[in-house]
């Protein structure tokens, strides 16, 4: 198949493409400002709306008490406040929502409102929630084999702690709806979220109103990340209130000042383990406590916990593990989604741990990490029950370490840093396995609705939704190969309640699997009418060698039979005939997961329906003096099945280890005492520029790799590449430690900024 | 004044467009041109994605006429420029390049390296792009990175925009654009450039003078007008703090601030003169100035940013501070009736504070030629390599005799206090000592007696004591 470039791409490049901001919605728009709580922990006393009311060009300003339904929300456990009511709990919380004809108007009222605080201590990081026992849920523990067994039997256990920081998803489109009332509680919400079902279903809740009044449409979102997953709910909910009771067109869009204040962020982590060995550097036992900041209220915390468990082990086999999680309660803004889903934070503290053990017995990290990489046919079981199938570490391994060199480049390094006293070059290679299905097994469903037109086009819909990604392009490239016609015959629609209902999110890099199977499903239906029509045309005023319909093939925009080929109609009149026929050209698709359980009890089961696997090597340079770091080079070899695009597969893989540097070195989030966001803007808060990438980046798919049971035995790709990114955390780290001649662990966490790298270097001198 | 001189004149979609501010209720003086494009019907494709010039969505290019009667095009971030601030010139957006069924170059290049994902950045890299695609043929990486610094992408990881900018700049930079070059040139010669622009409104005041003396008499009119020498400050008062800001004097017209002046033993340098063309025309004379300005902002604000208006907003982190001190610039500041020159050291007071006078204005910053004794180095650590605000900076000034003993050392640091400070006991402790590592390690440890710095969101004080001395210890390395 010829290269397909990105569905939207000529429409991005020719600033044609749509996002919400760019509808054209009637004059009667009004816009919609959010006013929050500048306080992290206080009781509202008293407030007074009336002078901002005043104000010409504002139509309105909501409190809690103007709700028309309950006000409460949230996507799985409802215990978000829409509006506070006499208590805020984080700063960027609503307290009231202003409709006015223009955003200045509204900065005027907005000015013009008294809030009397009584403010309350906060509590701000996981040290204080522990302290004062703030826990948001019980911990959650997953065991097997026999930890306390396994602690008398190792040859060595050591112990330590790492700290991961939060990230803010900084998509370059804020979060934004525009909510358009119609006929009686009709309401059409136009929502850059990754969850159209479950945004309409909130906002039908908020607003006190059926789903079926609610529609809510995405065409695409200017990047989302997961912070869209829930946290596009309440913009949406604010936007639909605001608009049912102007009964005017409200659009709301955050600053980015608002939705770096406002909006959750990845999880912040503190673990803590316990690791035995043998000589070799085999894992006996790994015991983990890890500790999260949850913010606020509960939002997606426990999925995310649920999949720090299950990725806790990485690549590695563990035959005794204790894996424990603790979401705690604080005031800042709840936590959320962030490609990974608390899969990186869990699999930062073994790698951490196995690095630590390399220090401990003086051998290269990579030689332990591949020591315990799980097996093929035994030592494959993971911590949760699932075994490991088509495990593909070790032939990962195998090509990545001759094609970067490793070995070789591994003894230059040091030979450079004996030579350098001020520059020091780091090394290393790491491995991620990615479980694949969302960890809530219900979830994994997706449908599909397929309609053919008589000329031969065709409007794919399905539940997924557009980020960037290139779902679109590859439900598009589906849809074309499945109904053998040309690409430029099918469109994708956009995402809407109204043609898919019941959907999950975009999320768990699940979309093309699921969307794609339904997709195929419903074009399979289709099919099969399809083809039992031009049987019988084919048959027509024949009474031997009859076509038969499992031998009909939709091929170059072609129908034929495969045994008597000259039986052939185009595509395009074959619908004629079809639709004369009067069958109908239309058919919903469903997907299912197979095979997928859980236990949340037991902890055990088989919540993944496959794993994807992907290694990197990463050479840095270091300036110890200024703590700047150069990524020399990258290599990645990533397991992407049998690809469906594989320019776009490569743009997921790059894309993302970009952002897993960032998370691992240059973004950082700060909360001071009374639990401000420090780094709330793009002036503090600095994601990858051009210039923060590998000078060499080497991205590949690993060759000859299809995957049982999925769409074009296909693999997701969306997450998994973001925690590549380790290569560059420990190769930073191995720098840092070639100081002390690589006899001292430097003391280092995520992020390693230049500033978090010399007060590590200096650290390791004084030891 | 006359009433005609209320309008402000620019070419849009190759026609100019007049907007008077005096009778209208759509724009204001301070509407930015991202706010004006998004209020078109026909240029939505410039996106806002901070409304503070640090991700480049918003990137337009503007053309202008330069000295030899050509046009030249540069990379802006729409949010941080003022409606008024198009008068005279040509502003081109993402539409004016190309349709999705006709694409520019530089569009074509994007699609086919699958530069775009969700496309939300991508208007303001094509514009970028497109900048460089008029100026640089076959740009080299540095080039590339130069150009697309100021454009975040949270999608890609760049790999493919830089494929793009490489596969699309080999053209000599011809396109569309080139053909309508001459008749663009004379519709905007055919714009007024000569009498005072005054939109005089109920509620604001925008001047823009085009010879300084009619800025000093604004000046001394308005004596409480801030002054818009490029505005990337000025303009995120509006953007970032929703400040109303009553009367602006925008100097950015003024031909007589955008002088270079070479004397004898000094060079002056014009307050109105850009940072990027200043870090270009630079690169021998002052090498440590224009190296810190390589990596000060992006292309896009140092496009619009000047030396007049970093000095005056007079910010403890301001980047050229420190280095035009160790170079012992001075300021020369204008009013109606007098010029003076002061020591740049003793030109800022406090925080955001000066010695410049309600009636003044900075003409130029007049910076001595070095003699070849003097060793001059800057500094800058941030996050960030690229568009990030520094940490702690540092310009340092070297004087050593024969036997290597230090005559005479000035060490300024940015980002240590709230004004740009020297490390003076350091300095005490150095003098008369031998300039060699044992002597810079003893020195060391006496910067953390001189600063008592802030922790903040770029860094706690720990952090940046550590990175002032060991800055020292690289200015030792950097000279031997």
């Amino acid at each position: 198949m010829k290269k397909v470039y990105h569905e939207s791409g000529v429409f991005h490049v020719s600033g044609e493409a749509v996002y919400i901001d760019d509808l054209s919605i009637n004059n009667q728009l009004l816009i919609c400002k959010i006013v929050h709580s500048t306080y992290a922990h206080a009781t509202i006393k008293s407030f007074d709306l009336s002078k901002a009311k005043k104000i010409e060009g504002v139509h309105e300003i909501l409190s809690y008490k103007d709700l028309p339904a309950k006000n409460i929300t949230g996507p799985i456990v409802q215990d978000e406040l829409i509006l506070a009511e006499d208590e805020v709990s984080f700063i960027g919380q609503g307290i009231f929502i202003i409709a006015a004809e223009s955003i200045e108007i509204a900065y005027e009222a907005e000015r013009l409102i008294k809030i009397e605080y009584e403010p309350l201590e906060p509590i701000v990081t996981i040290e204080q929630a522990m302290e004062k026992g703030s826990k948001l849920n019980p911990t959650q523990t997953m065991e097997c084999g026999d930890v306390e067994k396994a602690k008398k039997e190792s040859q060595h256990i050591i112990e330590g702690e790492i700290k991961n920081g939060a990230q803010e998803q900084w998509y370059l489109e804020t979060q934004i709806s525009v909510a358009v009332p119609g006929e009686g509680d009709d309401m059409k919400v136009y929502s850059s979220t990754q969850h159209p079902s479950e945004t309409q279903t909130l906002v039908a809740e908020a607003l006190g109103i059926k789903k079926m009044d609610v529609e809510v449409e995405t065409r695409r979102m200017g990047g989302a990340f997961g912070g869209k997953e829930s946290q596009a709910n309440i913009i949406a909910i604010y936007a639909a209130l605001l608009s049912k009771k102007t009964k005017q067109p409200v659009k709301l869009r955050l600053s980015r000042e608002e939705d770096q204040i406002m909006t959750g962020k990845r999880h912040p982590f503190i673990s803590k383990f316990k690791i035995g060995f043998n000589n070799e550097g085999i894992i006996n036992f790994y015991e983990v406590d890890m500790h999260t900041n949850a913010g606020a209220s509960y939002d997606l915390t426990m999925p995310i916990v649920a999949r720090a468990l299950t990725h806790a082990e990485n690549s590695y086999y563990i035959p005794n593990a204790k894996i424990s999680a603790t979401p705690w309660k604080t005031n800042i803004a709840s936590n959320t989604a962030f490609r990974g889903f608390g899969g990186p934070q869990g699999m930062l503290v073994i790698e951490s741990a196995i690095d630590k053990i390399a220090y401990y017995l003086k051998k290269d990290a990579s030689e332990i990490r591949y020591k315990n990489f799980y097996g093929i046919d035994d030592r494959n079981i993971t911590p949760y029950g699932e075994i490991v199938e088509n495990n593909r570490l070790y032939s990962i391994w195998d090509k990545l370490i001759k094609s970067s060199e490793y070995k070789k480049r591994k003894v230059e390094i040091d030979k450079f840093n004996k030579e350098n006293e001020f520059f020091k070059k780091g090394i290393a290679i790491t491995p991620v396995k990615f479980g694949i299905s969302f960890n809530t097994s219900f979830l994994n469903q997706a449908g599909a609705l397929v309609n053919i037109y008589t000329d031969g086009t065709v409007l794919v819909n399905h539940g997924g939704t557009e980020m960037g990604q290139g779902l679109h392009t590859k439900i598009r490239q589906i849809a074309a190969l499945e109904l053998g016609i040309d690409i430029v015959n099918i469109k994708v629609n956009a995402t809407t309640t109204a043609k898919i209902p019941n959907t999950s999110a975009t999320a768990a890099s699940s979309g093309t699997d699921m969307n794609g199977m339904a997709v195929k499903n419903a074009i399979d239906k289709l099919k099969k009418r399809i083809a039992q029509v031009i049987v019988d045309e084919f048959n027509k005023d024949k009474e031997q060698t009859l076509s038969k319909i499992e031998n009909i093939i939709f091929n170059n925009d072609y129908i034929f039979d495969k045994i008597n080929t000259e039986r052939k109609i185009s595509f395009a009149k074959a619908l004629s005939i079809v639709y004369k026929s009067r069958i109908s050209l239309s058919a919903t698709g469903y997907y299912k997961t197979p095979n997928i359980y859980y236990n949340k009890d037991k902890q055990k089961g088989r919540p993944f329906h496959y794993y994807a696997f992907g290694m990197s090597v990463s050479e840095i340079l270091l300036d110890t003096l200024t703590g700047y770091v150069k990524m020399l080079r990258t290599d990645i070899l990533h397991d992407a099945g049998k690809s469906i695009n594989t320019n776009i597969d490569i743009g997921q893989i790059e894309g993302g280890f970009v952002q897993g540097v960032g998370w691992c070195t240059i973004e950082e989030c700060k909360w001071d005492a009374k639990g401000n966001l420090l780094n709330n803007s793009p002036g503090t808060y600095k994601i990858p520029g051009i210039t923060d990438i590998p000078d060499d980046f080497r991205v590949n798919l690993l060759e000859d790799a299809p995957n049982p049971n999925t769409i074009r035995q296909s693999k997701a790709v969306g997450e998994p590449p973001f925690m590549l990114a380790f290569s560059v955390f420990f190769a930073i780290k191995d720098a840092i430690a070639s100081i002390g001649n690589h006899q001292i662990e430097p003391n280092l966490n995520i992020p390693a900024t230049n500033e978090h790298i010399l007060l590590a270097i200096e650290e390791l001198k004084k030891k | 004044m006359a009433s005609n001189n209320s309008i402000v004149s620019f070419i849009l979609d190759g026609k100019i467009v007049n907007i008077d501010f005096n009778n209208n209720n759509k724009y204001t003086p301070i509407t930015t041109v991202l706010e004006y494009l998004r209020s078109l019907p026909k240029h939505k494709g410039v996106k806002e994605g901070c409304a503070e010039g640090d991700c480049g969505a918003c990137t337009v290019a503007i053309a202008q006429i330069n000295n030899y009667n050509q046009l030249t095009y540069k990379a802006f971030n729409s949010c941080m420029i003022f409606l008024p601030q198009l008068h005279g010139k040509q502003l081109i957006t993402v539409e004016n390049l190309g349709t999705s069924n006709v694409l520019h170059p530089v569009q074509k290049a994007m699609v086919t390296n699958d530069a775009s994902q969700c496309g939300f950045c991508t208007s303001g890299v094509v514009m970028s792009l497109f900048a460089l695609y008029k100026n640089i043929n076959n740009p080299n990486k540095k080039e590339i990175d130069d150009a697309l610094a100021g454009n975040l992408c949270r999608c890609t990881g760049y790999r493919p925009i830089i494929d793009a900018a490489t596969q699309a700049c080999a053209y000599d930079g011809i396109d569309k654009f080139t053909k309508n070059e001459a008749e663009i040139i004379s519709l905007l010669k055919s714009i007024n450039k000569f009498s005072t622009i005054a939109i005089e409104n109920d509620t604001q005041k925008y001047y823009i003078p085009f010879t300084l003396y009619e800025a000093l008499k604004l000046k001394e009119k308005h004596e409480d007008a801030i002054i818009l020498n490029g505005g990337t400050d000025v303009a995120l008062r509006v953007t970032k703090k929703h400040e109303f800001i009553a009367e602006i004097i925008d100097i950015s017209e003024i031909n007589e601030l955008k002088q270079i002046k070479v004397n004898d033993n000094s060079i002056e340098i014009g307050a109105g003169i850009s940072l990027e063309e200043i870090k270009i025309t630079f690169e021998n004379n002052f090498p440590q100035l224009s190296s810190l300005l390589s990596v000060f902002g992006s292309k896009q604000i140092r496009n619009k940013g000047t030396l007049g208006g970093n000095i005056g907003s007079a910010s403890p982190i301001g980047d050229t501070i420190p280095i035009l001190m160790a170079y012992d610039a001075s300021v020369i500041l204008v009013s109606t009736k007098n010029e003076r020159k002061i020591p740049l050291r003793d030109f800022i007071t406090a925080y955001h504070k000066t010695e410049m006078e309600k009636n003044e204005l900075i003409k130029s910053v007049d910076i001595p030629k070095i003699d070849k004794d003097t060793i001059i180095k800057s500094y800058k650590i941030s996050k960030r390599k690229t568009l990030d605000i520094s940490t702690v900076s540092a310009g340092f000034r070297l004087n050593l005799d024969e036997n290597l003993i230090i005559k005479d050392i000035k060490l300024f640091y940015g980002g240590m206090a709230a004004t740009t400070k020297r490390a003076e006991k350091t300095e005490s402790f150095l003098i008369g000592k031998k300039w060699e590592r044992k002597t810079v390690e003893q020195a060391m440890p006496i910067i953390f007696e001189d600063f008592n710095p802030l922790s903040d969101a770029r860094s706690s004080d720990e952090g940046r004591k550590i990175m002032a001395r060991n800055l020292l210890l690289k200015f030792y390395l950097d000279t031997n």
